[in-house]
């Protein structure tokens, strides 16, 4: 792979990272296609020779852009308790593998996340990992995340609510 | 620490005060542990996720691993997933299709029916007086199933499952029995662990149509809901037996604008074989049923997508109790087989938008379950002597509403949502459990 588009998209990355863990959300919609399927499908626990251990029957989300943006804007109002306190939040982006697509603008990526999150007084912490699934492209001299799906490595997850971007 | 004054605790739960300290006292829920836990039905899974013969499923009934196993007869049979031989947990896996069980261990092998085939070695080494049948997996007590939902109950002795359900049944016909083919889990169910006392949880569900406008006002601020603060209140709040409850949620016309909560019209002719007069009227009525079978199954049948074209989403929900203040959260989405496929899709878009994990209500749930625990530990709320008003309060009808003569259903049905009946018979029947101590059985 290119090393210039490697390093672009990884700062691409790491950017919208950024945003999240401003709670910029809106900013964050800007780096959104606007036919982006976003989806998390569900990790299960099966025998090995039933080769995959994802149910994709099932998701946690299956959202499109119009889905994404009523998900972002309730996170603005007054009453979004997930938000209110403020959430304290990293996503931590890694082992980012670029490749290219047939066509000349996509790119799919892999990454790896781990998101911690950190809520009022609380001493505890939360946190979610597994991998990501991206096809990202360049719309108009810009870069744009046209699909995600996330893999979480939990069959039951630790968080309290899937209420953050991954 | 002061001993239990149960007289007390009886006297408050009639007068709607449900002491805080009951909430998260580590005693209190061994206590629920053995005798609630121990003796009432637990629901572990849906016969539409065991297809086959040798399909099974792996679940939990609180702390006892339990494996659901389809046999060559098509009878499902549930057993403690536990070598009998050492005790180690034999099956791993959520679910998969299986000839026979095998023990990572020492390679003890069981059929679909649970019976010990296998030993390693056998005769060589444990001899004659090793009989296998003796061996097999133990066995749930009871396992008994309505309207496709299997339960289990670890009580020989409890009553069935139909006479526990009770006055239910009539509600899960409409729900569960409305079309030809029946139901079908799509995928499998949503797992995560909240910060949540199991009580709060189950409550929520069965008993509190009274939080949707405040912890749900994100979606009135987004004008998704309507802001009457009534909202929620439309219908009835339905007692049942047993300390189950349903809220049959219409609108401030006592109609909905969605007739069969959105359902097509290829469906209706279905409804009308299946149901009698009186279902159908609350059926075509209802804009959401919510409710719970105690102890901890909640479900919730309800709607999306915008008005006039609105998809029906059902859901079931186990609570199951990891301690005073954690629940294990599973999800079941449910959908009618006869169904269209792409008003199933819609439909299950709907349900993911707005409940598991990432929907966008169930977020404001968790918070407010969490905060619920988080300040009931301390010791003014965990005061037993209850010196410092540590009480919690469900007083919301309790001296001024009647039954409802008129509504078509069984149960005590009271005209509003936004009353405390089905929690204080929650409560009532949490009590009654509670304080009956196991039966000694005398070896004759
Ligand atoms: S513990 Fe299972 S075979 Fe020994
Ligand atoms: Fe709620």
């Amino acid at each position: 792979m290119n090393s210039d588009i490697q390093y672009e998209i990884s700062q691409f990355l790491y950017y919208e990272a950024y945003l999240l863990d401003h709670r910029k959300y809106r900013e964050w919609l800007e780096l959104l296609d606007d036919d982006i399927q976003y989806t998390m499908p569900l990790r299960v626990t099966v025998d090995n020779k039933m080769g995959s251990n994802l149910n994709t029957e099932m998701t946690y989300f299956a959202d499109s852009k119009k889905d994404i943006e009523i998900k972002v804007e309730r996170l603005y109002t007054k009453s979004a308790w997930v938000e209110n306190p403020p959430t304290r939040q990293r996503h931590f982006i890694s082992n980012v593998v670029v490749e290219p697509c047939f066509s000349s603008n996509d790119y799919k990526v892999r990454s790896y996340f781990l998101f911690k999150r950190s809520r009022s007084s609380e001493a505890k912490t939360e946190e979610l990992f597994g991998e990501r699934e991206d096809i990202i492209r360049k719309v108009n001299g810009k870069w744009k995340i046209a699909k995600r799906t996330v893999y979480p490595d939990q069959s039951v997850l630790s968080v309290m609510n899937v209420s953050m971007f991954l | 620490m002061r001993t239990i004054d149960w007289k007390e605790v009886e006297k408050n739960i009639e007068n709607g005060r449900f002491p805080q300290w009951l909430v998260t006292d580590p005693e209190i829920y061994e206590l629920e542990k053995e005798r609630i836990f121990g003796r009432t039905w637990q629901f572990l899974a849906h016969e539409s996720e065991l297809k086959e013969p040798g399909s099974f499923v792996t679940r939990m009934m609180v702390d006892d691993p339990i494996i659901l196993v389809k046999n060559k007869n098509g009878e499902i049979n549930a057993f403690l997933n536990s070598c009998s031989h050492r005790g180690v947990r034999l099956c791993t896996e959520d679910y998969g299709n299986k000839k026979a069980f095998s023990c990572p261990y020492h390679g003890w092998t069981y059929n679909l029916n649970g019976e010990l085939i296998g030993v390693v070695a056998g005769n060589k080494v444990f001899g004659e007086s090793m009989d296998k049948s003796e061996w097999g997996l133990r066995p749930v007590p009871r396992v008994e199933s309505y309207q496709g939902m299997i339960f289990g109950n670890l009580d020989p002795d409890a009553m069935s499952l139909e006479d526990y359900l009770g006055e239910m049944k009539w509600y899960f016909d409409i729900m569960l029995g409305r079309s030809d083919g029946g139901m079908e889990v799509r995928g499998v169910p949503q797992r995560w662990v909240a910060k949540a006392n199991w009580k709060m949880t189950s409550e929520n569900f069965a008993a509190d149509p009274y939080h949707v406008q405040t912890t749900h006002r994100s979606a009135v601020e987004l004008k998704l809901t309507p802001s009457d603060p009534l909202y929620a209140s439309y219908g009835h709040q339905v007692v049942l037996s047993n300390g189950h409850g349903i809220n049959v949620i219409t609108s401030a016309t006592g109609r909905s604008n969605n007739i069969y909560q959105g359902m097509p019209e290829s469906m209706w002719s279905m409804f009308e074989k299946n149901l009698n007069k009186e279902q159908l009227d609350i059926f075509s009525r209802v804009q959401n049923f919510v409710g719970g079978v105690f102890p901890n199954l909640s479900f919730l049948s309800s709607c999306s997508g915008t008005e006039g074209t609105k998809y029906n989403h059902l859901q079931f929900r186990v609570w199951r109790p990891l301690g005073p203040d954690q629940v294990e959260i599973w999800i079941w989405y449910m959908i009618d087989k006869a169904l269209p496929e792409d008003y199933k899709e819609k439909s299950y878009k709907g349900f993911i938008a707005t409940f598991g994990a990432a929907g966008t209500l169930e977020q404001d749930d968790t918070e407010n379950w969490a905060r619920i625990v988080e300040a009931s530990q301390g010791l003014m709320a965990r005061d037993r002597n209850l010196s410092y008003n540590n009480m919690l309060n469900y007083l919301m009808g309790l001296d001024y509403l009647d039954p409802d003569e008129n509504f078509p259903g069984p149960g005590k049905a009271y005209p509003t949502c936004y009353t405390d009946h089905i929690a204080r018979s929650m409560h009532k029947y949490w009590l009654e459990l509670i304080t009956k101590e196991p039966e000694v059985k005398s070896h004759e």
